[in-house]
């Protein structure tokens, strides 16, 4: 039987190409992950084709997904967090895709690869504290002593918080990682169980059924929590503590 | 499930950041294995201060308000003064 975790398998699709040592071949994963952009920009672009006043189902969706990242923003960064709406739109469209395309059967979700979600998290923290420099310039290290606190505690408090602050990229990335991988290898367990159990395989087929539903709220969900962390980030940016 | 997935991996995550720097550190200075123990200890109280902070809902714990009638930015510290946009009344509407 094949292993449940046999699903998370990186596989080269046409010539191996190395280039300076580093293998840049197109993998089943980079697949996906075009794949995705391209169900993002089609169903964003068709849907809004029409352009019709009392909007059609699917356009429908396309707006309320544009407002539901618009209010997240304005509701969580402020009206200063206007410039930066396209890059969480991007990242929460990107995620939400890729999380859907994985739960359909045979498909591969790029979200369960630590790399991927690594490289989104220390874009969005390189880019945050960017942008918290180049706001409030050397005031910005302010953020570190919290205020009020005794000087004799500062070296403590110091490192305490620019741990905190590191530790960033990593829960955001290992979050989405560990959730999706998770799920999905939860679900090969239990379909597993099915084959293996034979007529009685209609229990694990039940639990399998709440699992795959479980599991698409649980692709949104990620998502949704991806972008509003990057909205919490941005928030501590631009205000400071 | 949000929040308690969310504590959980905000600690794990200070106690490697933590560990990380401290084995580096090590590396770096030869001082093994001294800089390991105390960064992982630092790493663990950042960790908690992170959790702490998502827990009582200052800085970092916007996004699971379950209050629908609260239109303040979701307890994003009491600092929040970006009333501009007419304390929007459909605020955290979609938790659910």
């Amino acid at each position: 039987m094949a292993s449940p975790v046999e699903q998370f398998q990186i596989k080269t699709i046409g010539p191996d190409l190395h280039v300076a040592g580093m293998d840049i071949s197109f993998t089943n994963s980079a697949a996906f992950m075009i794949l995705a952009t391209v169900v993002v920009g089609v169903f964003l672009t068709q849907s809004m084709s029409g352009r019709h006043l009392v909007p059609t189902r699917i356009q429908s969706m396309a707006e309320l997904s544009y407002e539901f990242i618009a209010n997240m923003v304005r509701e969580n960064v402020g009206s200063e967090g206007r410039p930066y709406f396209p890059l969480i739109f991007t990242l929460f469209m990107f995620i939400l895709a890729g999380n859907l395309l994985g739960m359909i059967p045979y498909s591969y979700t790029f979200t369960s690869q630590i790399i991927v979600t690594f490289a989104m998290a220390i874009t969005v923290f390189i880019a945050v504290t960017i942008i918290a420099l180049l706001k409030h310039g050397t005031h910005f290290f302010s953020y570190f002593l919290p205020e009020g606190a005794p000087v004799v505690l500062a070296p403590l408090l110091i490192v305490i918080e620019v741990l905190s602050y590191l530790s960033r990229p990593i829960s955001l990335s290992v979050r989405l990682f560990a959730n999706m991988m998770a799920g999905h290898t939860m679900m090969k367990v239990f379909g597993g169980f099915v084959v293996a159990l034979g007529i009685f395989g209609v229990a694990p087929l039940a639990v399998l059924v709440a699992l795959t539903a479980f599991e698409v709220l649980v692709a949104v969900l990620q998502a949704y929590v991806f972008a509003i962390l990057t909205c919490i980030y941005l928030h501590d940016a631009i205000h400071l503590h | 499930m949000g929040l308690a997935f969310r504590v959980g991996v905000e600690l794990v995550a200070g106690v490697i950041v933590g560990a990380a720097i401290g084995y580096g550190l090590d590396q770096w200075l030869g001082t093994s294995p001294w800089m390991l123990i105390v960064f992982f200890f630092l790493g663990a109280a950042g960790g908690m201060m992170n959790v702490y902070r998502a827990a009582t809902g200052q800085g970092l714990a916007v996004g699971y308000d379950k209050n629908p009638d609260d239109d303040g930015p979701n307890g994003v510290g009491p600092k929040g003064s970006d009333h501009s946009d007419g304390g929007s009344p459909d605020g955290g509407k979609k938790e659910g």
